[in-house]
């Protein structure tokens, strides 16, 4: 790639972000592309996901380019690429079955009933209880409480004092969970998204003590959760919500560090991966990259952030974010890689003759802003043209 | 699992300037889905801190409570069982001859838990498949016949047909913590 210059695919008229279809809903989107029936080829998928055992190496390659829509088959594909179904088909329904009830042995374990626990524990020190019958009185005798154990105790290892501190996050969750793509239908109409998906992030930070919930994590698990309640298959719409669970975890493991505050300031955390985007765009388009951060002094913070902590689901419309996910799941090197630095920096390289001609103002608006590409394999297929 | 917190007797401002620091910490709001109070707040501001605590606040009127228009007796319903609420001063004979004429109030107003008051002393006891119990007051103020009392209130934590008393109460400035467990034979109406 010449530094002088744009490069050679970058002039293709079909990456020009033209007067872009602001008003279009996200349902409106779904549906358009929903409808079209694929020029691309779905044969090569659905042979590769026949077959046996499946060659994620090509399905990887495969995947990079977008998976059609309509094929009802990116829930599997996703499944695949995120290594929460195993390659060999024969393996697929007893993993299935694995870790759905692994799943629900997580939900019985961590959404303790404080007054069960305290009941058991009272049992095992030998407390009876007073059975009420129709006769006899006097006073009820008092006992006492078994390992200071009461409702409105403070201590820090208390079953009610956790209680009530899980109750608090699961609420604040809730609440995100709850504005979750209000625009949607699937989102924010009867379904299950809300219920379903309210205690997951609690979940996973009880299961990774570094982590503490932060509001975003609601983001990345809507489009999980949408593509798996799709799934064709009704035995594996009705267990999206422990699908999600595992396959969020998954998602999130390979950007864990830029969630802990602790990492923030350190090489792997959120600042530096911000850094390496910002080495990037200056190898791939220096021009760009000094007017950015040097003329105009756009500290890349401003809107990289978002980008990278939550996957981008913020900056698209709903189904070219899908397209985009195709992308970042599918690079053979997980999600740890670059391949979302990469999707990051061509974001901003289609914009260069914009961001070129502009300020600070007018560049900061545009990036938090970003606007539609025509197409969303734009962003991504310049990434799997320039290799490593 | 409703937690109710019932309590009572506190003589704010006239017998005691306020709840002592050590219960204060411990009743934070969002715990308690329920407050039964037995009377004698006696002010507004009490009124409004116990909602602030919880917006369900049931009272009933001691004879020293300002608002005149808590009602004298109340009864409602939690989960399998009927609670009723009654300050006591109107009951005949009481502090004295308390067994029997509670126990006509409990049949009165046909509960299988009735909290009551007055006495300022914490009591628990069952009375032919009923149980009556007295929180106590909150504050330690001093009632007509003693000038030495404990602060203390009761939380309930009722369970199905199980339910879980724990008394706290304020002993040489150290907050005690005992519990008594109670249950039901069936979810039909009250045993009277």
């Amino acid at each position: 790639m010449g530094k002088k210059g744009v490069p050679e695919w970058l002039n293709s008229s079909l990456w020009s972000s033209g007067p872009s279809s602001t008003s279009v809903t996200g349902d409106q989107h779904i549906a358009r592309y929903a409808a079209k029936p694929s020029p691309e080829i779905p044969n090569p998928r659905r042979l590769h996901l026949s077959k046996k055992v499946v060659n994620l190496v090509e399905l990887r390659r495969l995947a990079t380019q977008g998976i059609p829509d309509g094929a009802g088959i990116r829930p599997t594909v996703w499944k695949l690429l995120l290594g929460y179904l195993p390659n060999d088909r024969g393996l697929w329904a007893s993993e299935l079955a694995k870790k759905r009830s692994q799943y629900k042995a997580f939900k019985d374990e961590l959404l303790v009933n404080p007054s069960e626990v305290t009941w058991r524990m009272d049992e095992s020190a030998g407390l009876k209880t007073e059975l009420l019958k129709g006769e006899g009185s006097g006073l009820l005798s008092r006992s006492e409480i078994v390992q200071g154990e009461h409702p409105l105790s403070l201590g820090k290892s208390s079953v009610w004092n956790q209680f009530f501190q899980d109750s608090e996050i699961i609420e604040q969750i809730d609440r995100d969970v709850k504005r979750t793509h209000p625009d949607m239908h699937f989102f924010s109409g009867d379904s299950s998204f809300a219920k379903s998906n309210q205690a997951n992030p609690h979940y996973l930070c009880k299961l990774n003590p570094g982590i503490r919930y932060v509001q975003g994590m609601n983001e990345v698990l809507a489009p999980l959760f949408y593509v798996f309640r799709n799934d064709p298959d009704e035995d594996n719409a009705a267990s999206a919500e422990a699908d999600t669970f595992f396959c969020f975890v998954e998602v999130l493991s390979g950007f864990r560090d830029n969630f802990c505050q602790q990492l923030d300031n350190s090489v792997v955390g959120i600042r530096s991966t911000i850094t390496k985007l910002s080495q990037l765009l200056r190898k791939h388009d220096e021009e760009l990259w000094r007017h950015l951060e040097v003329t105009t002094k756009i500290n890349p913070q401003f809107y990289a952030f978002r980008w990278i902590t939550l996957l981008l689901t913020q900056e698209f419309n709903f189904a070219d974010c899908l397209h985009i996910w195709d992308t970042l799941l599918s690079d053979p090197e997980g999600l740890r890689s670059e391949t979302l630095l990469r999707v990051c920096c061509a974001m901003l390289i289609l914009l260069r003759r914009r961001l070129l001609a502009g300020d600070f103002t007018s560049n900061l608006k545009l990036l938090q802003n970003y606007p539609p590409p025509t197409s969303a394999t734009s962003c991504t297929s310049p990434t799997s043209c320039e290799g490593r | 699992m409703v937690l109710v917190l019932a309590l009572g007797d506190l003589h704010i401002p006239h017998r005691a300037s306020d709840l002592p620091t050590k219960f204060k910490s411990m009743l934070v709001p969002g715990k308690i889905q329920h407050i039964i109070c037995t009377g004698n707040l006696c002010i507004k501001e009490i009124h409004d801190y116990l909602k602030s605590l919880c917006p369900d606040l049931h009272i009933s009127r001691g004879e020293y409570d300002e608002d005149a228009r808590y009602p004298e007796s109340k009864t409602l319903t939690i989960g399998q069982f009927k609670l009723g609420v009654c300050h006591g001063h109107q009951v005949p004979g009481h502090p004295m001859g308390d067994l029997d004429s509670l126990a006509m109030l409990q049949r009165q107003l046909d509960v299988d838990i009735l909290i009551t008051g007055h006495t300022h002393q914490f009591k628990a006891y069952k009375h032919e498949g009923g149980v009556v119990i007295n929180p106590g007051s909150a504050t330690g103020a001093y009632s007509s016949i003693t000038n030495d009392v404990n602060p203390s209130f009761v939380l309930m934590d009722i369970d199905g047909l199980r339910v879980v008393v724990y008394v706290y109460e304020l002993i040489d400035g150290e907050v005690k913590v005992d519990k008594i467990d109670f249950k039901k034979t069936s979810t039909t109406a009250s045993a009277h």
